[in-house]
């Protein structure tokens, strides 16, 4: 299943049960929005092509009293709409969660336009956001039912593409911590930190090379699950991979959470370059080529040592 | 019911008071506040927006878009007790919730505001939710016409009018003055009026310094199916010489002794 229908399933699920939610689009669909339209049509408002005028309307709304989901293209939604969500959910701490889909080069091959490979570093800068990301379809279910339990300023980054599911699942727990640990830590181990896509990367390093690496997929980077910080400082190092361009990437997240930690943590970074991408060739291809794969996560491990 | 007279008794108070504030925080906005006095002296005390005394709360919601006015709205929420009259007192002289930018934590002010062209599509929110659960409020909301340079306006009014919003009044204050100078003369948004009509919205125009002519405007949305636009014509700076059609009293600008009086005469 897609993330973003097993995002939406949820929302139709509490709407089952009667709850005040109302889900606003920018003209971007799924077929579990088509059910969700088609059932409960005072749930849901098309706002036309117009993400601005959708963050402000979510607003009136929150204002009201209703939790609301506005869901878009993720390039659009997040920096199109940059200062509506600055404005609005941002300055009022309203529970506005925003459904971001088609993080990095998900919307290869339409060109640089299409991706949103500065969503994250945008998003995390609103102050009071939270950020969530999901790894496969089932992290999305859990993330969805946490924000319907507990509203909250969210904006949620789902994949374009069926990712495959991870095993073990995830819980609802480590979606409320925050995090979740892929493979056996151990002190002599680097950690390989990431989130969406590129996790599953991650792990293809972590099983051809399990004595050696251990995975993370960091679900909701902001804020930052604090008792990750002293985990990492319990590796060789940490490296962190991120289908984003450099300038406050996950990375980053990383940087700022352990900078207070007096415990030294190794850290190297793995992004796209700061390039707009024009080349064609599918996703897997750019991102072969680009270095965001399993060959080019172990070359930047070998810097830690 | 208030009189006339009595609104532009009222109009004159709070005018002379809000010139007192910024003389006295040295900062704001007195042209644009200025322009719309009337405006808001109308929904608050022209029986538009209705007030639950027992709650000492108002029924239906008013955003200032123009955030920079909404300096405003504070004397008219101090005399209905929804703010506090010693925050109104303090301001400018002590400690104070009172901002030259309103924000929600101000009691009475339904939205933080500052940015231009956010306000439309926030109300449309409020009135759709409103709309949505059955219930009779209104909402209003005032905008410079400066912000109809901002796409998102135009976003929203689309939006407004798909959904045939009929609770949301956009009152649209015209003072035909940006920071730099005549709109005329820095982007013409002239015929705003033929720019708006093919939106398929309801559109009345008013002299927005004219009580009978706002009542009018206001009172025509009752039994409407469509979202009202009320055009008020004003003038930036309206009661002070000195300020008024004067660009650079968008912001408050240094005064004289002599200038101070005169202010003071012509607001009396």
């Amino acid at each position: 299943m897609l993330q973003r229908d097993a995002f939406i399933r949820e929302i139709i699920t509490a709407i089952e049960h009667g709850r005040e939610v109302v889900f606003l689009s920018a003209d971007f669909g799924a077929a579990a929005l088509d059910d969700l339209r088609a059932r409960f049509p005072k749930h849901f408002v098309h706002c036309g092509i117009s993400e601005q005028a959708m963050i402000d309307v979510a607003t009136g709304f929150a204002l009201e009293g209703k939790q609301v989901f506005c869901y878009a293209m993720a390039p659009f939604l997040s920096l199109r709409a940059l200062e509506q969500i600055k404005c609005g959910p941002g300055m009022m701490n309203l529970p506005v969660c925003m459904i971001s889909v088609g993080v990095g080069l998900g919307y290869a091959d339409a060109g640089p336009t299409h991706y949103a490979t500065e969503d994250f570093a945008c998003l995390r800068a609103v102050i009071g956001s939270s950020v969530y990301t999901a790894s496969d379809s089932a992290s999305a279910t859990l993330i969805a039912q946490q924000l319907l339990n507990k509203p909250e300023f969210a904006y949620v980054r789902l994949d374009r593409d069926e990712l495959a599911a991870i095993s073990p699942a995830p819980t609802a727990a480590a979606i409320n911590r925050g995090y979740r640990i892929l493979g056996e830590q151990a002190p002599n181990k680097i950690a390989l930190l990431s989130h969406g896509k590129m996790l599953h990367a991650c792990l293809k390093v972590v099983d051809e090379s399990p004595e050696e690496f251990f995975s993370i997929d960091l679900i909701r980077s902001k804020p930052f699950p604090e008792d990750l910080i002293p985990l990492l400082a319990q590796t060789r190092g940490v490296v962190v991979i991120d289908e984003q361009t450099p300038c406050g990437s996950l990375a980053s997240a990383v940087f700022e959470a352990t900078n207070p930690w007096d415990g030294f943590v190794r850290i190297v970074s793995l992004t796209l370059p700061e390039v707009y991408v024009f080349e064609n060739g599918g996703r897997e291809y750019l991102l072969n080529k680009l270095g965001l794969s399993a060959d080019g996560i172990r070359q930047t491990a070998k810097r830690i040592g | 019911m208030v009189t006339t007279v009595e609104l532009e008794a009222l109009a004159k108070q709070y005018r002379r008071g809000l010139f007192e504030k910024f003389l006295a925080v040295r900062q704001g906005h007195p042209g644009s506040t200025f322009s719309m006095i009337e405006i808001v002296v109308a929904l608050y005390h022209g029986g538009f927006v209705r007030f639950d005394s027992e709650q000492k709360t108002f029924r239906d919601r008013v955003l200032i878009s123009k955030g920079h006015a909404t300096v405003a709205l504070y004397p008219i929420l101090a005399r209905f007790g929804v703010l506090p009259q010693s925050e109104w007192d303090a301001w400018g002289k002590s400690p104070s919730a009172l901002r030259v930018f309103g924000n929600k934590s101000i009691p009475g002010i339904d939205v933080t505001s500052g940015s231009l062209g956010h306000g439309i599509g926030v109300g449309a929110g409020m009135a759709m939710a409103h709309k949505r659960s059955g219930s009779d409020k209104r909402v209003f909301v005032v905008i410079s016409e400066g912000e109809l340079y901002e796409g998102s306006t135009w976003e929203a009014l689309l939006f407004a009018a798909h959904y045939a919003l009929s609770n949301l009044t956009v009152v649209i204050d015209i003072n035909s003055l940006i920071i730099l100078g005549r709109t005329e003369d820095c982007l013409s948004l002239n015929p705003i009026q033929d720019k708006i009509a093919g939106l398929g919205l309801e559109i009345r125009q008013c002299d927005g310094h004219d009580f009978a002519s706002l009542t009018s405007a206001f009172s025509s949305q009752t039994g409407g199916t469509r979202p009202l636009i009320v055009l008020a014509n004003t003038v930036k700076g309206k009661g002070c010489s000195i300020m008024e059609h004067k660009a650079h009293w968008h912001y408050w600008n240094p005064m004289t002794v002599e200038q101070i009086e005169q202010c003071r005469r012509e607001l009396a």
